[in-house]
C-alpha cells in the first residue's frame, strides 16, 4: 500500500488548546491558591538538572 | 564590587560550601527520618491512594480547625532550620521552594500526588500588585492552615458551563491563626485580597488524576480565558511526544498509537494521535479509526471527522484495515 506522509501542520489541533502545567495567565497571583508554581518550579528543574 | 572574603575564598575552594550544604540536608535527613515525620510520609501515601483525609490521623491533627498540630510541626521545622543556618550560613535549605518577592513556597514533604506546603505571602509586596482578574480551577483538593498573619480572602465557587461563561458567587473570608480553608479547587478558588504583615499557611494538596485541565476564567464576566494541563505527567509526556516527533523517530508510533488509545487527557490523546500520524501513517491511522469508533471517547467525533477529510485528500487511506464507515 502506497500511503501518504502526513505533515503535523497539516493536522488540526482541538478547538480548545490545553497549555503546559502551571500555565496560567494571571500568574502573579496564581500562587496563593495553588501548589501548581512550586511543581512547575520542581518539572523544570528536573527536566534541566545535569548536576554538579 | 565587593564580594565577601568568605564568598571569594569559594571561587577557589568550594569544600566548606559542600560541607555546609551538607549539614543541612544531613538535619532534614535526620527530620524525615523521625517516627512523626516518617508516619506522616506514610499518612501522605495513603491519602495519594485515596483513602480520606479523617483516615490519617496525624495529617487530620493538623489540618483541624484551630488545632496546634500544624503549628507545632511548623515551628519544630523552622526551629531545625535556623540552627542550622546559624551554623552554616551560606547554606540552602533543602526543599524545592519558589519566590517572587511576594509569594513564597517551600515544598516540605511530597508523596505522588500529595504536597505538603510552607506558604508565606507577604502584605506589603501584595498590595503593591494589581488586583487578581482571574481566578483558576484546578482538579485537586486544598486543605490549608492558617499559622500567622491575617489576611483579608474571598471564596470564590463557579458554576456553569466548563467553556465558560462562568457563573460566580463570592464571599469574603477572614483568614486569622488556626482557620483551615478546605476546598475543591475545581469548584472554589481562593482570592487574597489583603494580608497584614505577612500570611503564614500550612497547605495541604491532593491533585486528582485524570480529572481534566485547570481552567482559568475572567472574574468580571466568566469568560474562559486559558486551560493548562491538570498534572505535570501529561506535560511532560507531551513534550517527549513532541521531541520524537521533530527527531521523526518512527518506532515510537506504537507508543503514541497506545497513549491515544488510553484512558486519560483529551488534550494528550490528541497530541499523541496527530504525532502519531505524522510519524506512521499506516499506525497512527488506524489508532484515527479506533478512536473514531468508541462511541463512548470524547475525541471520537473529532477524530471520525478529521478521518473523512484525510481519506477525502488521500483515498488510499480508506485501504487501511480494520476501519468501517
Amino acid at each position: 500500500m502506497n500511503l501518504p506522509k502526513l505533515d503535523l501542520s497539516n493536522l488540526p489541533d482541538l478547538d480548545s488548546l490545553t497549555g503546559t502545567f502551571g500555565s496560567l495567565v494571571d500568574y502573579a497571583r496564581v500562587q496563593s491558591s495553588d501548589d501548581s508554581i512550586v511543581i512547575l518550579m520542581t518539572f523544570l528543574y528536573e527536566l534541566t538538572w545535569r548536576g554538579y | 564590587m565587593i564580594v565577601h572574603p568568605e564568598l571569594r575564598a569559594l571561587r577557589g575552594d568550594d569544600s566548606p560550601q559542600r560541607v555546609a550544604q551538607d549539614t543541612l540536608i544531613g538535619r532534614m535527613g535526620d527530620w524525615r527520618n523521625t517516627p512523626d515525620v516518617a508516619a506522616l510520609e506514610a499518612e501522605m501515601a495513603h491519602l495519594d491512594r485515596g483513602c480520606p483525609l479523617a483516615d490519617c490521623r496525624l495529617l487530620a491533627g493538623m489540618f483541624q480547625q484551630g488545632g496546634p498540630a500544624a503549628a507545632d510541626f511548623a515551628s519544630e521545622l523552622v526551629r531545625l532550620n535556623l540552627e542550622g543556618l546559624a551554623e552554616a550560613p551560606l547554606g540552602h535549605v533543602p526543599f524545592r521552594h519558589f519566590t517572587d518577592g511576594v509569594h513564597s513556597t517551600l515544598l516540605l514533604l511530597r508523596s505522588g500526588n500529595v504536597t505538603l506546603s510552607l506558604v508565606a505571602v507577604d502584605g506589603e509586596g501584595l498590595a503593591g500588585r494589581p488586583a487578581p482578574v482571574t481566578a483558576d480551577f484546578g482538579p485537586s483538593e486544598v486543605w490549608e492552615h492558617v499559622l500567622a498573619g491575617g489576611a483579608d480572602a474571598e471564596l470564590v465557587e463557579r458554576s456553569g458551563p466548563e467553556n465558560g461563561p462562568a457563573v460566580f458567587d463570592r464571599r469574603d473570608v477572614a483568614l486569622q491563626p488556626g482557620i483551615l480553608v478546605c476546598r475543591l479547587a475545581r469548584q472554589q478558588a481562593m482570592l487574597l485580597r489583603g494580608v497584614e504583615r505577612c500570611l503564614v499557611t500550612l497547605r495541604l494538596q491532593r491533585r486528582l488524576r485524570d480529572a481534566g485541565p485547570t481552567r482559568e476564567y475572567r472574574l468580571d464576566d466568566g469568560t474562559l480565558v486559558h486551560q493548562a494541563a491538570g498534572n505535570v505527567g501529561d506535560s511532560r509526556t507531551e513534550m517527549i511526544m513532541a521531541l520524537l516527533g521533530r527527531m521523526e523517530r518512527a518506532e515510537a508510533a506504537p507508543v503514541l498509537a497506545d497513549i491515544a488509545r488510553e484512558e486519560g487527557s483529551a488534550a494528550l490523546r490528541w497530541q499523541a494521535l496527530r504525532e502519531c500520524l505524522a510519524l506512521d501513517t499506516l499506525t497512527g491511522f488506524t489508532a484515527f479509526c479506533d478512536v473514531a469508533r468508541s462511541a463512548e471517547d470524547e475525541l471520537a467525533p473529532t477524530a471520525g471527522a478529521l478521518r473523512s477529510q484525510l481519506i477525502e485528500a488521500y483515498p488510499q487511506l480508506a485501504e487501511i484495515e480494520p476501519c468501517p464507515a
